[in-house]
């Protein structure tokens, strides 16, 4: 059973200023969700990301095009039980404890008294956030802020959990904290929809990702089969301007430092006629290997050259 | 059940904000006030007062007199302005990035979510009220020896003039998102505007042995009169209902009623259009 299922979405914003101008946050995305995925929605900064969860969640509405959570209406209220929800920079009322930041949602998401007082103590232990429960939240630093977050989006024990950026300031052990809680909900069956720009860490839990650039969804599918291209890494020494740019745009390289790039390629005949190339071009190389492409560069690849 | 929890949420956010615990103690400022005044000596002053003002005046009266002084029109505008200052952060407080998409994201409609506010709002005034006119009839009436309980209507008269103004801020609220736009156009809604198309109605209706206006600027009046809240005609009304006269014209009632249905229904259907 698909869990999400959205059609041909479009969003359009009135920019702030008086200019006619539109800005198209989304722009006629389809895609489907189901049960049990983990489900990575990925893209550069304004496109479109945080747009497409409000509007899965009813927060923003669509310009056109339709969608459905749980074969049910996006504006149906009764759906939003089965859903958590942890936004991109929120904001709790800083009067709350930690431990009061759950009672409130859990019961706003229709959860009783004595069930919201059990499942808060069990959830605030699973974030790592036990001693800090009866703390006023205003005293909490970022990463603490977003775990409490995080705790609040699973208390109603959803079905479906929207996290937009969750592992946004937390360190590096907190992440793996969170990725472990992450997969063990994925282990009872739960879905997750996940934006994040931190690829290295999608491509270890997604199932499934998707690209969005400028509001068009342009890459879907599963992590291995995106990321199933070689690569070829270089590394040289001397390359000019000339040569730096010629790699860029016309063999689709992904820098990664100034003498250190990939480049994708299927054959081997592509990769001796870039080294032909470089040779031509007076350019030492040190070494050629074959490497397993990262999202990470393919994410760039993608979003650079339209590939 | 989520509304119930909506709605202790905002008595919560009024806790936090120490504007219960201010409301307290200034209110018992004002009743340790009360508690000064209302002496016999001020009874007496008031007898003395009615008596040369030509009534034929006891006693009684008098008290009756003294209380619906408390409740006249300069306490009544102080009382539910400082009202509506407290209660116009509500909404641009909920409205605040990172929290409303939170909130909308749970099983509460956004309908509720108005009705919610209009709930605690009043209910925070009419508790606001009952303890502060409550108090102040039991202090009047133990030293006065009279019990007048039609005072207490004055608890009802003023969390209905509140709710006809509160209607309106929470319209003003969504629009505009700010807590201090939201007290300045209230506030000048209610005096002077309201006020001032008060005064011009009650000239054009006992007008025409001195004055009158020509037809236009009556029409004008009239219909500014109307479309505005009444909080001074309401409070004409408590005044007659706390000294028992007949009320007169129950139009102000209607026509304020009238006014909180279209200001929430236009509240309510601009909530569920917009984009947070
Ligand atoms: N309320 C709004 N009014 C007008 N434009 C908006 C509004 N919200 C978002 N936008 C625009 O829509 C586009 C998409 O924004 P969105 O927040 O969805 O991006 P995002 O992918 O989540 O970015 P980020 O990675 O920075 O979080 C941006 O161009 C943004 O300026
Ligand atoms: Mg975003």
């Amino acid at each position: 059973m698909s869990v999400i299922t959205i059609d041909n979405l479009k969003k359009e914003y009135s920019s702030r200023n008086f200019s006619a101008k539109k800005i198209l946050a989304l722009d006629g995305v389809s895609f489907e969700i189901g049960e049990g995925e983990i489900f990575g929605l990925l893209g550069p900064n304004g496109a479109g990301k945080t747009t497409l969860i409000k509007v899965l969640l009813g927060i923003t509405f669509p310009t056109s095009g339709s969608g459905k959570l749980f074969d049910k209406d996006l504006n149906d209220v009764k759906t939003k039980t089965r859903i958590g929800y942890l936004p991109e920079n929120h904001s709790f009322p800083n009067y709350f404890t930690g431990e009061q930041v759950l009672h409130h949602f859990g019961k706003l998401s229709g959860m009783s008294s004595e069930d919201v007082k059990l499942k808060s103590a069990e959830y605030l232990n699973i974030v790592g956030m036990k001693e800090w429960a009866k703390v006023k939240i205003r005293k909490y630093s970022k990463g603490m802020m977003q775990r409490i977050g995080l705790a609040q989006a699973m208390i109603n024990n959803p079905d479906l959990i929207f996290l937009d950026e969750p592992t946004d300031g937390v360190d590096p052990i907190g992440r793996k904290e969170i990725r472990d809680v992450l997969l063990n909900l994925k282990s009872q069956g739960k879905t997750i929809f996940l934006n994040s720009h931190l690829l290295s860490e999608t491509e270890l839990i997604c199932d499934r990702v998707a690209i969005l650039n400028k509001g068009k969804l342009i890459k879907e599918g599963r992590v291995e089969d995106i990321t199933s291209t070689d690569s070829y890494a270089f590394i040289t020494s001397g390359l000019t301007d000339e040569v730096y740019n010629s790699l860029m745009n016309n063999y689709k390289a992904v820098i990664q430092s100034r003498n250190n790039f990939l480049i994708p390629a299927n054959n081997l005949e592509e990769v001796n006629t870039i080294i032909d190339f470089l040779r031509s071009k007076n350019i030492m190389i040190q070494s050629v290997s074959k490497e397993k492409i990262t999202l990470e560069s393919k994410f760039i690849n993608l979003i650079e050259h339209k590939l | 059940m989520e509304l119930i929890t909506f709605i202790s949420g905002i008595i919560r956010e009024a806790l936090a904000k120490k504007i219960i615990l201010s409301i307290f103690l200034f209110f018992s400022l004002i009743i340790l006030f009360i508690v000064f005044a209302a002496t016999n000596d001020s009874v007496a002053g008031m007898l003395t007062f009615l008596e040369a003002s030509g009534g034929n005046a006891d006693y009684r009266s008098a008290v009756i007199f003294f209380e619906s002084n408390i409740t006249s029109k300069i306490p009544m505008f102080m009382m539910i302005a400082f009202y509506l200052i407290i209660v116009s952060s509500f909404i641009p407080s909920m409205l605040q990035k990172g929290h409303i998409d939170l909130l909308l994201s749970k099983p509460i409609s956004r309908t509720k979510i108005v009705l919610g506010h209009l709930l605690a709002g009043t209910a925070f005034a009419f508790l606001s009220s009952l303890f502060l006119l409550g108090t102040i009839w039991i202090i009047v009436s133990v030293k006065t020896g009279i019990w007048h309980v039609p005072f207490l209507y004055s608890i009802v008269w003023f969390t209905f003039i509140f709710l006809t103004l509160y209607s309106f801020v929470i319209l003003i609220g969504l629009l505009t998102k700010n807590t201090i736009l939201n007290i300045l156009i209230n506030l000048i809604l209610f005096f002077p505007f309201s006020w001032i198309f008060y005064l011009l109605n009650e000239v054009t209706k006992k007008g025409e042995q001195f004055f009158s206006f020509n037809a236009v600027t009556e029409f004008i009046i009239k219909f500014f009169y109307y479309i505005l809240p009444k909080p001074w005609d309401l409070a004409d009304l408590c005044e007659n209902s706390i000294k028992g006269e007949s009320l007169g014209s129950v139009q102000p009632i209607i026509t304020s009623l009238l006014f909180i249905g279209i200001m929430v229904s236009l509240s309510i259907w601009y909530f569920n259009k917009k984009d947070y």
